[in-house]
């Protein structure tokens, strides 16, 4: 037995954590396990990749993993970015989703019948225990679920040694989701067929698809042009994202002093008056392209205007 | 794992199964080992075992002076004067912060002090790549420091273990480095077989204040001029010193196997008997090579690995003896050596011991990952006389020949 893992999320989500508590709760039940996260210079929210490889006889070889098993994946919104993990996932295999949506509009999401799908609400099940959007012991429950081990008493134990705090709180998410977690079996399994694609070898971020050049054709001593942040648009790392009712906005421009991310913006729009005048007014709206969620704004509001509301 | 399980008379200690990354096996010996005066500065990927350490130091779980310093220039200076002082010290570094300390490697092997030094092994800069390959150790091959390249946390945690013992050892005194693979061994998570009754450790490497240090009722002062009349001598006896360490390297790690029960040897050799073609490397891609290896034998293939884990003092019998009758040699480089005469390190040395030319492979160079299909197909290349010896070639990289 060899079973081979990718779990692929956002900096701060915990995936590196999640994959070392299976490894080595797995480690405790009797299996060997090598966790193998690809990272470098992470920054919150941007996408990270691990990988997980358990197995009942000892493990040199240090393959990567080209066509998983099982799946993890802790953000909805990676599946269009990060369509060839899924595309990966061996036919029969699991893909285990962390999302707020309905079973079948996840399983529509992955889009792919041959797989079984597991569906499992885990930031809202942090939220509750953790207080904090860290999905990653409840995604370790649900695969604890779908797997058949490692047993929920070794995950604790592994909650004690890598981590050594909030042990508790983090258990009562998992034991939650262990129960929780729906499971959508595959339609047609052809377990002769191959998987769609493979997880390339050659990149350790893994942003997506990327254009590859010989070495002559690439920028000569590594520039980068343009030499600005501008296109990468981190509106994706968001939750939670903020809503404004503008019948209870005042245009004090708090949210606006406040934003981290200067993604408050004051937009002209166009009014109707009472006696069919039009004129221009300004009112306060959001770049959500550049909106990481992190709620300042609703915090600050001191008319309640702004909601946070659940995007994935 | 990699090591040779060997069946004894002798009782092997008791141990128990624990999982933990490279990087705090790292931590873990050391602070098993006790050192008493740990000064590094963290530097991707080797930051987790400068934390670790703090973190035991802080709890009083390890009675150590901590010197957070503020680079690695001032790490090793101040492990060299903890060690002139007679105590058993430990650093840590990677990449760049080998480069700053650079200055101070050569004043620790001329003071022939027991410094014991981790290193999770990354590239250098530009462009910056925090990320894994051998560009650091192999920078300091000319200094005198005994050096190891482990495969695993496992082996990570043996040998800094027994590199205490092997650098204290009167007939050593010399600076010893313990590298072990950034990130695909400092991150990775492994179990591994640790001693369930800490003392054995120390047991095995006690702490014996041998090399000559300073001393209040014999004074005398270290590190001093070395006119034209001495500096030679005196560089020679580290010279011979390092030469003879082969016999201690050797004498330790049977000893510890004896005790422990895991023995890695100055090189590990796999199906090298009747082999045809021999794959060599080093770190934790050895796993691969074997595989790989194991793929070419069935396929009729009589091939061959060896892994270099001791490169300083070089065991040249050693490799002579396991590769002298291999016609095909092929080497995978995991640095290259700019402009050199065959660009991978190893391969230039191993050509010299084997006195012809050998195949040179480079590859997992910036961390870019290969797998086994890869050796394999490499292998066959130059099974089939398709490649050339004495050319570089590489594996999973653009350019390069291929």
């Amino acid at each position: 037995m060899r079973i081979e893992t990718v779990w692929v999320g956002r900096g701060g989500q915990g995936i590196v954590t999640a994959t070392y508590i299976i490894a080595n709760a797995s480690i405790i039940d009797g299996f060997h396990a090598i966790a193998n996260p690809e990272f470098g210079a992470e920054r919150r929210g941007a996408p990270v990749k691990a990988f997980l490889t358990i197995s009942k006889e000892p493990i040199e070889d240090q393959e990567p993993v080209k066509t998983p098993h099982v799946a993890v994946v802790f953000d909805d919104k990676l599946l269009g970015a990060m369509q060839f993990v899924i595309d990966a996932v061996k036919p029969g295999g699991y893909v285990i989703l962390n999302t707020g949506k309905s079973p079948q509009d996840a399983a529509a999401l992955v889009g792919r019948d041959d797989v079984n799908i597991v569906v499992i609400d885990a930031i809202a099940i942090a939220r509750k225990h953790l207080k904090l959007d860290v999905p990653n012991g409840p995604l370790a429950g649900a695969f604890s679920k779908v797997m058949g081990f490692p047993s929920l008493q070794s995950i604790r134990e592994a909650f004690e040694t890598q981590l050594g705090k909030a042990v508790e709180e983090n258990f009562a998410a998992v034991k939650e989701a262990y129960e929780v977690a729906a499971v959508i079996p595959a339609k047609k399994v052809d377990a002769s067929a191959k998987p769609k694609g493979i997880i390339s070898t050659t990149s350790a971020f893994l942003t997506g698809p990327y254009e590859v050049v010989g070495w002559r054709e690439v920028n000569k001593a590594g520039a980068v042009f343009p030499g600005s942040s501008f296109p990468y648009a981190t509106g994706g790392w968001r939750i939670d994202k903020p809503v404004i009712d503008h019948s209870k906005c005042i245009m004090c421009r708090k949210c606006w002093l406040y934003c981290p991310d200067d993604a408050i913006i004051e937009a002209w729009v166009e009014r109707e008056g009472p006696r069919g005048r039009k004129f221009r007014m300004k009112m306060i709206d959001f770049d959500y392209q550049y909106c990481k969620g992190c709620g300042v704004c609703a915090e600050v509001c001191p008319t309640g205007a702004i909601q946070m509301v659940r995007e994935i | 794992m990699s090591a040779q399980l060997i069946r004894e008379k002798e009782k092997i200690i008791k141990q128990k199964r624990i999982a933990l990354t490279g990087n705090h096996a790292v931590a873990l010996a050391v602070k098993m080992a006790r050192a008493e005066v740990i000064a590094a500065y963290p530097i991707t990927p080797q930051t987790p075992v400068v934390e670790k350490l703090a973190e035991y130091v802080n709890n009083g779980e390890l009675d150590a002076e901590y010197i957070p310093v503020e680079a690695e220039h001032s790490a090793m200076s101040a492990v060299i004067g903890a060690s002139a002082m007679g105590a058993r010290t430990f650093t840590e570094t990677s990449s760049q912060g080998l480069g700053h300390m650079y200055e101070n490697l050569p004043i620790a092997v001329g003071m022939r002090l027991p410094i014991i030094m981790g290193m999770a092994v990354r590239t250098y800069s530009a462009p910056i790549n925090v990320w894994g390959d051998y560009s650091d150790v192999m920078s300091m091959r000319e200094l005198g420091w005994i050096i190891y390249i482990t495969q695993n946390a496992q082996e990570a945690f043996d040998t800094i273990i027994q590199a205490y013992r092997v650098a204290e050892d009167s007939r050593v005194h010399l600076p010893a480095v313990v590298a072990y693979d950034g990130f695909w061994t400092s991150h990775v998570l492994q179990p591994l077989d640790v001693p369930e009754d800490e003392e054995e450790v120390i047991r095995f490497a006690p702490i014996t204040r041998s090399w000559v240090k300073l001393d209040l009722d014999n004074p005398a002062q270290l590190g001093a001029v070395g006119t034209p009349e001495w500096y030679w001598e005196i560089r020679w006896q580290a010279v011979e010193a390092l030469r003879g360490s082969t016999k201690v390297i050797e004498e330790v790690d049977n000893e510890f196997g004896r005790r422990f029960g895991r023995r890695y040897g100055l090189v590990s050799p796999y199906m090298l008997d009747d082999a045809e073609i021999a794959i060599v490397t080093y770190g934790s891609v050895y796993g691969l090579v074997k595989k790989a290896v194991n793929k070419l034998r069935s396929e009729g293939v009589r091939a061959g690995a060896l892994r270099l884990r001791v490169i300083r003092p070089w065991p040249g019998d050693l490799i002579a003896k396991y590769l002298g009758n291999v016609d095909k040699i092929m080497v995978i480089d995991r640095t290259i050596n700019h402009g050199g005469p065959l660009y991978g390190p190893m391969a230039t040395e191993i050509a010299t011991t084997v006195q012809r030319p050998v195949y040179n492979v480079l590859a997992t160079i910036g961390m870019r990952a290969i797998d086994s299909d890869m050796i394999y197909e490499a292998a066959m290349k130059v099974y089939r006389g398709l490649w050339a010896p004495g050319v570089p070639y590489t594996v999973g990289l653009r350019g390069g020949y291929e």
